[in-house]
């Protein structure tokens, strides 16, 4: 099967994305949650979650706390905070705009 | 980036252990349960931990990437350079010991000197838009009383005319030339104190802009009219020393002579005053003028010329403008008084006055003058000194730097950037000099202290602010850095500079250019010279000395007890006979103590200022311009003295205050003013203030001595008799034999038990009277001396540092010169040459630099006349002398060397 990788800038609208959905999540849901909603088309290089999501504790977007998981193991989960709220709002809005007119452009005969 | 960022990143660089593990844990949970997921998918445990880590990425560079997200990677960087800089300075303890002792002593020898030329001479005073401010004249303090054409000192009414006249002032404000050393009853008290008192206009305050930190300032109110306004203000520091503080001090009154002073405000802490190095206690209104003793007369005196003026300049006007203002009105003011003397000589004087405005911005200073020239000497010689120091750490870190040349040579070739590490060797420089320089400002701290003491000739220390404060840490911190670049690039470029495979495949890694190191021996012979022109000013300087104190006084300076005595608290005038004969019973009763041999009053005594006046001595031109000094004299002055009377003979009951006035002549008087080929002796004169009428007749004739300074030209003086020229009193003086302090407290008592309230205060002898004339001299000789062997001290460190070094390179080649025949007295020259050749080039630089130098401080020195050779030849050979020590241990240690050990080194 072959995959596409994430475009560039919108990992972090993905993991926003996914922890709206779920509300707390660790990196390891995150990266299956990726791969399975987009049915496998977009691949990520696992590890590039992690500096991704240092970026976005920094910025306050997202909140860290170390929990335990199903199988009894310390992960630390992440969860959105009010501005991250916002941002992802922030993000979609912008990639639906870039899409769609990406869109167009692709449609115009 | 937000606050609530900021914080976040702050607290990540706090936690950046903690962070680091959290992150670990982190990737490795994930790594793990994909490689679970793969192996319950059935992969082979081996396949699944590959793909696992594949699909998850490099950990360093993503560990890497999420620490950079945190933005402290500089930071980061610098810290590994400072742990790596830190460790390397721990390799070498006793060269980073060696770096760290010149670097405090060289950084904090230049706070120290800065801090003092700083008070002395650069921070403006504490009050409000210093740079307004301006003073009629150069703010001399040492006034022409009898002259027309005086422009630093003027009498009060003419402040007066000036204020109300001048168009360039939005305020203009009077403080007496003087401060007036006063004792005082501070209420509830038995005691009287030592109280320094200032007498100011009323508007000085707010001309100045200072405002009070209880009750109020001096006002014009307080100025308005003669007598009435026994109001004080006094200074911060009086209240809280004097009064400890009181909380209630407005209520509480001090006494001065028979008027009681209400204290109606208290002056901030940091307000000094407008001179520096005086710091008054009170400051008194001029309408009390007559109630702070001694009597003065000033307040209606259209001539007592007295007070300095400080004018504060109106906005937008220039001093130009200022000053041609002030010079015209000066002349109206002057010509217009009633009691003006039109007398052609006066006339032509005042054609000549021309009013000097100088900026007030720093304040005036006595000190200035005494200790600007020392101080900017001492800069320079202490930055000498961090020069040498610099060159030092310079030569220690190249000889360091080449030694580690294989470390560079191999982070080289393993791709780290020259600029890298070049970085990474500024850093450790940088690091070495900020210890250097903290260490620095605790040596700073110290020696201002020691220095304070040194410049203060009286018990008291001069009240000047020294402490380290913003500017100075600003000037210690700027030192620092540029210690750090002066001494830390050239080894940093030198030692990255290289060939890296040559250096790599050279196993020695000590090829044969770095062994001659010709900067490490251009840095030798640079400290040479510094410490050769330094040497020889410290040799000067000390001559000098040694030369004022071989200079004959003229009187006796062992063996005298000197007291101050303020008979002004009794409020009799000095012309009072019972004035008179209290000062005669003192005198005669002191002499009679057991162990006394002599004693006296006199109104100076060496080196506390002159009253002085041109004389008219009849047969002789009258020359204005040609100063006698007038001391006015107890009976047994030549006896305590010890001055010869070369002919004639001393003041004795007979001269009474209604005999024929007479007076006794100086030596040098008696040469020039007197007609030749007369016999001074019976010659009749008198000074401009007395009408021939009233003249005296020369009685005597005594030795010259010297007056004010040691090194002042010959002096004329005339002594007059206490008796027809009554004089308050203060200095009393007592030649004794045997235990001083014994002396002192008989002397005491009987002066009590004569008149149980007189305050007696400096005790102390005519011999440190004459050395703390010279405070100034012996200050800068010590000084030099010190810092002239610190800058030998620290050469010799150097070229030790610089041979020991070269000696362990040269290890192998000495083993073989050995090996094939060399003597050891052979290779021990081979060594010593190599520093008697590095000391002559020094020599043979410093030696025009020497000459240089001694122009330059030329006008310090003290019987010498040009360039002193015997003291060039001194440093000279002291240097060479210290150099070939300095070389010998190396030297020692190279004709050692066992050829065997040697050809198997390395």
């Amino acid at each position: 099967m072959k995959r596409d990788e994430i475009p560039p800038g919108t990992l972090s609208m993905l993991i926003l994305k996914a922890l709206s959905l779920h509300g707390s999540l660790h990196g390891f849901e995150m990266a299956n949650f990726i791969q399975q909603s987009s049915e496998d088309v977009l691949q990520v290089e696992e590890g590039s979650l992690y500096p991704a999501l240092q970026r976005m504790l920094i910025k306050g977007w997202v909140t860290a706390e170390w929990g335990v998981t199903d199988g009894n193991r310390r992960a630390r989960y992440y969860k959105l905070t009010a501005s991250g709220r916002k941002q992802l709002a922030t993000e979609l809005s912008q990639f639906q705009r870039v899409f769609g007119a990406i869109n167009r452009i692709v449609q115009t005969a | 980036m937000s606050l609530n960022e900021a914080l976040r990143r702050i607290q990540m660089l706090f936690q950046g252990n903690r962070f680091q593990q959290d992150l670990e844990e982190e990737m490795r949970l994930h790594r793990e349960l994909r490689e679970e997921e793969y192996i319950e998918r059935g992969e082979n445990p081996e396949v699944a931990h590959r793909t696992a880590n594949q699909k998850f990425g490099n950990p360093t560079v993503l560990r890497e990437k999420s620490y950079r997200a945190w933005g402290w990677n500089g930071l980061a960087t610098v810290l590994q350079d400072l742990r790596y800089g830190m460790r390397s300075m721990m390799r070498s303890p006793a060269l980073t010991l060696v770096a760290l002792l010149s670097l405090a002593l060289g950084i904090g020898a230049n706070t120290a000197i800065f801090s003092f030329l700083d008070a002395v001479m650069l921070r403006s005073l504490p009050i409000k838009d210093p740079k307004q401010l301006v003073l009629l004249g150069e703010g001399l303090d040492s006034g022409q009383t009898d002259r027309y054409g005086s422009t630093d000192l003027y009498s009060y009414p003419f402040f007066r005319q000036l204020q109300q006249r001048n168009a360039v002032f939005s305020d203009v404000a009077a403080v007496l030339s003087m401060r007036n050393d006063v004792h005082g009853t501070v209420d509830g008290r038995d005691e009287t104190e030592l109280i320094h008192a200032q007498i100011v206009s009323g508007n000085y305050f707010a001309t100045l802009g200072v405002q009070p930190v209880m009750g109020r300032m001096l006002n014009e109110a307080d100025d308005s009219s003669e007598g009435d306004h026994p109001v004080v203000v006094i200074s911060d520091t009086w209240w809280k020393r004097g009064l400890a503080g009181d909380p209630n001090v407005l209520n509480r009154k001090i006494k001065l002579g028979t008027t009681t002073f209400n204290i109606v405000g208290v002056a901030p802490a940091e307000f000094f005053g407008t001179k520096v190095g005086e710091k008054p206690d009170i400051w008194v209104p001029a309408s009390m003028i007559q109630s702070v003793p001694p009597n003065w007369n000033y307040y209606k005196q259209n001539f007592s010329q007295s007070f300095l003026i400080v004018g504060r300049l109106k906005p937008g006007t220039t001093i130009k403008q200022a000053t041609s203002n002030v010079d015209v009105l000066y002349h109206q003011i002057i010509r217009g008084f009633s009691d003006v003397d039109t007398s052609k000589r006066n006339m032509e004087h005042l054609d000549e006055a021309h009013v000097q405005l100088t900026s007030m911005a720093t304040g005036i200073s006595g000190l200035r003058q005494t200790f600007s020239e020392p101080l900017k000497i001492l800069m320079a010689i202490t930055a000498l000194v961090l020069l040498i120091a610099c060159a030092n750490i310079a030569n220690l870190l190249l000889a360091r730097s080449t030694v580690r040349v294989r470390e560079f040579a191999v982070r080289q070739a393993l791709g780290a950037q020259r600029g890298r590490l070049v970085r990474q060797l500024l850093t450790e420089s940088l690091l070495l000099a900020t210890i250097g320089g903290m260490l620095g400002v605790a040596f700073a701290a110290f020696a201002n202290r020691l220095l304070l003491r040194m410049i203060s000739s009286g018990p008291d220390v001069i009240p000047l602010d020294v402490s380290i404060n913003m500017r100075l840490l600003l000037f210690c911190m700027a030192i620092t850095v540029l210690t750090a670049l002066i001494f830390g690039c050239i080894p940093a470029l030198r030692g990255t500079r290289i060939a890296i495979t040559e250096t790599l495949k050279d196993g020695r890694s000590t090829s044969n250019t770095n062994v001659r190191n010709p900067l490490g021996k251009s840095l030798i012979v640079l400290q040479v010279a510094i410490s050769l022109v330094l040497m020889v000013g410290a040799i000067l300087f000390i001559h000098s000395l040694a030369n004022l104190n071989k200079v004959d006084t003229g009187f006796n300076r062992e063996g005298v007890l000197r007291m101050e005595i303020d008979a002004t608290v009794t409020n009799i005038k000095p012309s009072d006979p019972r004035m008179i004969s209290m000062f005669r019973e003192i005198e005669e009763r002191v002499s009679t103590l057991p162990g006394v041999k002599a004693a006296s009053f006199a109104a100076f005594f060496y080196h506390q200022g002159t009253w002085n006046n041109s004389i008219h001595v009849p047969g002789v031109p009258y020359n204005e311009n040609i100063d006698v000094n007038h001391n006015v004299i107890g009976d047994g002055y030549f006896k305590t003295m010890q001055i010869p009377l070369l002919a004639g003979r001393s003041f004795g009951p007979q001269d009474t205050s209604t005999s024929q006035r007479v007076a006794i002549i100086s030596e040098s008087v008696a040469k020039n003013l007197f007609p030749a080929g007369v016999n001074p002796i019976g010659h009749h004169y008198y000074t401009p203030s007395e009408q021939p009428a009233n003249d005296r007749v020369v009685i005597g004739i005594a030795k010259d001595v010297k007056l004010r300074n040691l090194n002042e030209e010959q002096q004329y003086i005339d002594y007059f008799p206490s008796t027809q020229s009554p004089w308050g009193f203060q200095h009393f003086a007592v030649r004794y034999d045997g235990d001083v302090t014994m002396i002192a407290n008989a002397v005491q008592q009987t002066i009590h038990s004569i008149n149980r309230t007189l305050p007696i205060g400096n005790i102390t002898t005519l011999d440190k009277q004459v050395a703390s004339s010279i405070t100034n001299q012996r200050l800068v000789a010590q000084l030099s001396a010190f810092f002239g062997a610190l800058a030998v001290f620290l050469s010799c460190i150097g070229i030790y540092g610089l041979m020991s070094y070269m000696v362990g390179r040269r290890t192998n080649e000495i083993g073989i010169r050995i090996a094939i025949g060399a003597t050891r007295a052979n290779v021990r020259w081979l060594v010593m040459r190599e520093i008697v050749l590095l000391v002559a080039i020094g020599v043979a630089i410093g030696i025009p630099a020497a000459f240089a130098g001694n122009h330059i401080v030329g006008s310090m020195l003290f019987g010498l006349n040009g360039m002193d050779v015997a003291s060039l030849l001194c440093a000279i050979l002291a240097l060479l002398g210290v150099a070939i020590v300095a070389g010998y241990l190396p030297a020692q240690r190279a004709a050692r060397v066992d050829p065997m050990v040697a050809l198997r080194y390395e």
